[in-house]
């Protein structure tokens, strides 16, 4: 049971990911008044790519890749979606924060291989803008171990399913406002699109996959969309019963995701790592301190 | 439009994903900066045939030459020309890289475009609409369909030829032979 688990899970979060990636595009078309392309478009690109053949810039720009999508699977597999939680019993949301950190040193290990300049300003603003989004991340984990007092990512699901959403009940919702401000950061979406600036530093990371390699980082790139939604879903909204209501929960979010890429234009990275750095982590910091306090007040 | 064709995306996924995947090179050689960004913005919108303009040469697989080529800009569109994965296709956009347009007696500028690289299909016009460039997508979806558009297949044939054109204008090229020249490659 537990290996169909481990098998279904990733599958399902690819085929999230990538509807995900096409209603993006369909959407922002429609938003710019464009007809747009066909929601499938991303299926259609990777067909593409695999067939297609690009150079290799040495062994750690193939192995830098398979580390990243490693690091992205074995995070899904921590992951609960409705009830499938093929490994969350064990570990729970220690692991998870120290897998988040292997895909982008992937990326940035078989990027900085390829030695192109474009690469090296994009892994230095990757970098940079997880140092920015991972202080908040990590107040905000912590106000959440405290409150329900585990590290386990299913307990916390499971308290939320009689004890209703973190987001909506009053020590917690400071830090899923947290959350929520810092959610495109962890994205990579507008308005901290800074790593992908195509139209900047052509297209950062990726400049140099083509072929396989970009076909292989598009996935990559759907699946870390998956990761950071789900979390949230997870954390805030209480997860689901079943992969259905999960996917329903996910899809709001998403789409309220794709509103704010479309209004808002690019950050520098400083400004980025600023507002990070000043309003998401001044509301984590106090929901904190909400939560230990109402904690002490509670045991006392 | 065969997009929507489930047996043919069976029989030959490669080709038909080659067709509704075309991802241009963001590069406006010549002129055409005028006609290329209202062609994928919200006017007329290329992303609906699937023609999305990329960044950088490893990702894409369409290359526009808009305008008309100096031999400064050869250069370059050689380099990228050659970074860009098979199988790629190269339009020509304009009527100057067909016989040198309105440059044919300049001095700085080279008339025909297809002796220094393969070129798939023509644009001609000065400047074309917008429009043309979603004829010429179409045109190309048939080209690939009959594999007529096989200019990359032609390069690694007379890369010889080509490479002895490009040294003819450009002098002498400071970068290595992409196929080895003289072997049956």
């Amino acid at each position: 049971m537990q290996i169909i688990a481990m098998i279904l899970s990733p599958i399902l979060a690819l085929i999230i990911g990538i509807f995900f990636l096409g209603l993006s595009r369909k959407m922002m078309a429609r938003i710019h008044w464009r007809y747009g392309p066909p929601w499938t478009q991303p299926i259609i690109d990777i067909i593409r790519l695999f067939s297609q053949k690009s150079v290799t810039h040495g062994h750690l720009f193939n192995l830098g890749l398979i580390l990243s999508l490693a690091g992205s699977i074995v995070v899904i597999l921590f992951i609960p979606v409705g009830r499938i939680h093929p490994l969350s019993d064990s570990g729970g949301m220690l692991v998870i924060l120290y897998m988040l950190l292997l895909a982008p040193l992937g990326l940035a290990l078989s990027g900085g291989e390829a030695a192109n300049p474009n690469t090296s300003i994009g892994i230095s603003r990757q970098l940079i803008l997880a140092l920015g989004y991972e202080v908040p991340l990590l107040l905000i984990l912590l106000a959440l171990m405290t409150h329900y007092e585990t590290i386990s990512i299913v307990e916390i699901v499971f308290r939320q399913q009689y004890a209703g959403w973190a987001l909506l009940s009053s020590p917690l919702v400071l830090s899923g406002i947290g959350y929520i401000s810092i959610m495109p950061a962890i994205l990579g979406i507008r308005p901290f699109e800074v790593v992908q600036a195509p139209q900047e530093i052509s297209s950062g990371p990726m400049v140099e996959y083509g072929g396989p390699y970009l076909a292989l980082a598009t996935i990559q790139h759907a699946l870390n969309l998956f990761i950071g939604i789900a979390l949230f879903v997870n954390l805030f909204l209480g997860g689901a019963g079943n992969p259905l209501f999960f996917f329903i929960k996910m899809l709001v979010v998403f789409v309220l995701g794709i509103f704010i890429n479309a209004a808002l234009p690019r950050l520098r990275i400083e400004q980025a790592v600023q507002y990070l750095w000043r309003w998401p982590t001044l509301l984590a910091l106090v929901g904190l301190i909400v939560v230990i306090v109402m904690k002490s007040v509670s045991a006392g | 439009m065969d997009r929507n064709q489930l047996n043919k995306w069976l029989k030959t996924p490669a080709k038909m994903g080659h067709k509704y995947s075309l991802h241009a090179v963001y590069f406006c050689t010549g002129c055409g900066i005028i006609e290329v960004p209202p062609s994928i913005t919200a006017r007329w919108d290329a992303e609906r045939f699937g023609v999305l303009p990329v960044a950088t040469p490893r990702q894409a697989n369409l290359f526009l030459i808009t305008g008309y080529v100096s031999v400064k800009t050869l250069r370059a569109i050689i380099r990228t020309y050659e970074q860009m994965p098979e199988p790629k296709f190269t339009v020509g956009f304009g009527s100057c890289p067909i016989n040198g347009g309105m440059y044919w007696d300049s001095y700085n500028t080279i008339k025909h475009l297809d002796k220094y690289i393969p070129v798939d299909g023509w644009i001609a016009g000065c400047m074309p609409r917008p429009e043309a460039i979603f004829v010429a997508v179409t045109h190309l979806w048939t080209l690939i369909d009959k594999d007529m558009a096989d200019g990359y297949k032609r390069y690694r044939k007379n890369y010889q030829a080509y490479r002895e054109n490009q040294e003819r204008a450009l002098g002498k090229l400071e970068w290595p032979p992409l196929f080895s020249i003289g072997g049956k490659g």
